[in-house]
């Protein structure tokens, strides 16, 4: 069952959503996943390719990468997918190939090669942000160092996500004059990749060191300093975006069946829905899920359209859905009561993911005070 | 009544039917008149304190130059003043008389246009029409609704206002309503009553149309809380009124009311399914305050600001949505409708606390001057404050538009309810020996 985020999708919308919900539920559905979370596994390289054949990860590149957006609006329809990926779930690094083929097919020609193979699901890479740009201090910073035309990378980075399953490393680091980004061979000389414990079991998330690990010129994505600082910030907008995407699919999940347990359930001689109690607080429930998928098409149609207030939809939206979706999982568990505390129930999945998309590519707190910047300002 | 065949905008066609003009030519035809006739408007709104009309009289006066001409109710049917055009000429016309004055009834020229009439036009008898719609169009009857009761309000069916009818035929009404606005300057009021105390409640109401000035009616303002007097009770003590006052059919006043209530919570209007979330700078209203108690670079402040603006955007966000879905589903319109409300209800108040917590004590206590924008901003945040949970109560509580989305959205079951198919005199007298103990504890 579809999640419904863009509610005017055009008819290619709907059936890359449709073909994409139904990928999903053949191929990974929730016990699949659940599966692969216990045993700690990622899926498989035929998982990858299929959703390619989809365009999961063209959308974001043009038609000269192999790309190529079903409605005109990239960024829409990568946010349609990843809702439906949200309500399933799903694993693997969706977000970080996107938003490293959105950062190299904008970047130098000598790039295509590789977005093509990312778009065809030959390869896959995922971002390596750290504290950049104040993004989830703490997490550790890469330094760049000129090194003859090239660069010598050093630092470590916690946070990663699917880093062992990429082939690619899209890495922010400090240069001399500003951030500089990179893309690296994750099996490189002095790359290493070392898998954390997490919250959230349906993803993996990983630490990611660099210890001198040398690149050439032919590495640099874009240009360092201020070009840098410019793509950041979008890749930055676009990592939020989809994230909260698949956010708003695990909340619509979530919610539904909340719904369905509240309609079913018996006490007190007539199902607990028909309590105002239980009512009323998946009335409010479902106003913030709206609130929540109407922000997020609002801030992906920005972003794909280059508006000018696509930056700023980003941030809300992020800082919006994290603590709306904590609020959401939250209310579910309260409505399914006993059952949402066991293992053995799908609640605690969700739970566990929008806990941890909460605080994906910036918290709350941290989207809010960049929309403060903005404040007194023009 | 004026001879519409003398209509400036219609033309005869060669059958003796009239064909509307080219709207081309229509919309030329309304540019002349407008520029002729009307006014540029000043630059700003009329801001009223209250709902009230700085001069009513003229008004009026502006509403039957409009009539006169043909520019009133130009897509209501003929027969009853309107001129019958479809509704693109009335936006046509709109349009062309952008930037002009045109009346301005303040709050009851929500009620008389966009509800009441609309109502009668599609539930009140022909006579009644041609009776009271051809005078509501030139402006001579401006009408409000006599509606929720102290006794009555999220419980609508549940009024206690009775009309019986005399030996001779005289309906004789007696009883209150509550919170009708600017019914203080109103000619009009429709009044729901109960006709029949010995039927289930949704079943024994009628609408009487009842005039502001007859003999046994009492208008009063209300002060609220906010200091404003907008809203109005009236108490009616032996009124009389005739058959011609019923709106709708006797006893059937509830089917009247669910098209009314449409009427009134825009259910009736075109959904706006292209509505994007346009660039705005940021809550400019607690920006303004914050920087008049000097916390404009104050981080505490600033995130208090940005917690509102997330809010105002997606609010903006959910609109557009609804008007999406209502759109390719108009059947559910009313019930999304509900979703539109509760947003006001829950993120009005929780807006007017983050403007408490950003001016402080500030935001509780200003200078006295009015020329002051400091002190403006700070009592506009109180105002705010007091005012911040009419949305979470006036025309449908939060409770109910929770109610609407669970039970008509979500599918999950009603509470179960002791007035349904008893007869309403039961129904109180039950409600007031009820001790919640038992089934049955009398």
């Amino acid at each position: 069952m579809s999640v419904d985020l863009v509610v005017s999708a055009t008819p290619e919308q709907e059936l890359l959503v449709e073909t994409s919900a139904r990928f999903i539920a053949s191929t990974l559905p929730l016990s699949q996943v659940r599966a692969l979370a216990e045993a700690g596994r990622a899926p498989d390289a035929g998982y990858y390719e299929t959703a390619a054949s989809l365009g999961w990860f063209g959308m974001l590149a043009d038609e000269r990468h192999g790309g190529g957006s079903a409605s005109g609006n990239g960024v829409l329809d990568a946010a349609a997918v990843a809702a439906e990926r949200g309500a399933g779930l799903q694993p693997g690094p969706f977000v970080g190939t996107n938003v490293a083929v959105a950062a190299l097919a904008g970047a130098q020609p000598r790039h295509a090669e590789l977005v093509g193979r990312l778009v065809r699901g030959q390869a896959r890479a995922t971002w390596v942000a750290g504290a950049v740009a104040g993004l989830t201090p703490d997490t550790g910073r890469v330094v760049a160092s000129a090194d003859g035309d090239g660069y010598v990378l050093r630092g470590s980075v916690r946070h990663v996500a699917d880093a062992d399953e990429c082939d690619h490393l899209l890495v922010t680091a400090d240069g001399v004059d500003g951030p500089v980004q990179l893309v690296v061979d994750a099996n490189a000389p002095g790359v290493g990749r070392r898998r954390l414990e997490g919250m959230d079991i349906t993803r993996r998330g990983f630490a990611v060191s660099f210890d001198d690990v040398r690149v050439g010129a032919d590495a640099l994505v874009g240009e360092p300093g201020a070009g840098a600082r410019e793509a950041v910030e979008r890749e930055l907008a676009i990592a939020a975006v989809l994230t909260v995407a698949e956010s708003v699919g695990a909340m619509h999940h979530d919610f539904t069946t909340a719904v369905e347990h509240a309609r079913t359930r018996i006490a007190f001689g007539r199902p607990i829905g028909s309590f105002q109690a239980v009512k009323h607080l998946l009335a409010d429930t479902s106003l913030s899920l709206e609130m929540a998928k109407g922000l997020v098409v609002a801030a992906a149609e920005a972003l794909g359209e280059g508006a000018a207030n696509a930056i700023e939809l980003a941030h809300a939206a992020k800082s919006f859905v994290a603590e709306r979706g904590i609020e959401l999982t939250h209310a579910c568990f309260q409505v399914l009561g006993g059952i949402g505390y066991t293992w053995e129930h799908d609640h605690h999945l969700f739970m566990r993911r929008l806990g941890a998309d909460a605080v994906a590519f910036g918290s709350a707190q941290w989207h809010r005070a960049r929309l403060g910047e903005g404040i007194g300002v023009g | 009544m004026r001879d519409v065949t003398q209509d400036p905008a219609r033309d005869e066609g060669q059958d003796g039917r009239t064909q509307p003009p080219p709207l081309a030519e229509y919309r030329a035809r309304a540019r002349a008149w407008i520029a002729e006739n009307l006014e540029r408007a000043s630059g700003s709104r009329v801001e009223y304190r209250v709902g009230e009309p700085a001069d009513l009289a003229a008004e009026r006066r502006l509403q039957r130059r409009l009539y006169a001409a043909g520019y009133a109710g130009i897509s209501w049917p003929r027969e009853y003043g309107g001129q019958g055009l479809p509704a693109e000429y009335e936006r046509a016309f709109r349009l062309e008389a952008r930037g002009y004055r045109l009346p301005d009834f303040g709050v009851v020229g929500g009620t008389t246009y966009g509800v009441c009439a609309l109502t009668m036009l599609a539930h009140a008898s022909p006579e009644f029409r041609r009776r009271h719609i051809p005078r509501i169009l030139a402006g001579d009857e401006l009408w409000v609704e006599f509606f929720s009761e102290p006794a009555a309000g999220s419980d609508l069916a549940g009024v206690r206002t009775t009309a019986t009818r005399d030996p001779s035929g005289t309906w004789i009404l007696n009883g209150s309503k509550i919170w009708s606005s600017g019914a203080y300057y109103a000619d009009w009021g429709m009044c729901l009553a109960r006709t029949n105390w010995d039927v289930p409640k949704h079943r024994g109401l009628t609408w009487f149309a009842v005039p502001a000035t007859a003999p046994g009616v009492t208008i009063r303002r209300i002060r609220q809380i906010t200091g404003d007097a907008e809203f109005c009770e009236e108490f009616f003590d032996n009124v009389e009124l005739s058959d011609d006052d019923v709106i709708g059919e006797v006893d059937n006043g509830w089917t009247v009311t669910q098209t009314m209530l449409l009427f009134e919570r825009g259910g009736g209007a075109a959904h706006d399914s292209s509505r994007r979330v346009a660039p705005r700078g940021i809550a400019p209203d607690l920006v303004e305050l914050a920087r008049s108690v000097g916390r404009l670079n104050d981080p505490l402040a600033r995130d208090l600001i940005v917690r509102a603006h997330v809010d105002d955007l997606a609010r903006r966000a959910l609109l557009a949505r609804l008007g999406q879905r209502m759109t390719r589903d108009p059947g559910t319109a009313a019930s999304l409708a509900s979703y539109g409300k509760l947003s006001s209800g829950v993120y009005d108040p929780i807006r007017a606390r983050l403007a408490m917590e950003i001016g402080g004590p500030d935001a509780v206590a200003w200078e006295r001057d009015d020329a002051d924008p400091a002190a403006t901003a700070q009592a506009k945040a109180a105002e705010a404050f007091l005012g911040s949970r009419f949305m979470s109560i006036a025309g449908g509580t939060n409770e109910m538009q929770r109610n609407t989305i669970g039970e008509r959205v979500l599918g999950l079951p009603r509470e179960p309810s002791f007035d349904r198919d008893k007869p309403f005199r039961e129904v109180l007298q039950d409600a007031r020996a009820w001790t919640g103990r038992g089934g049955s504890s009398r």
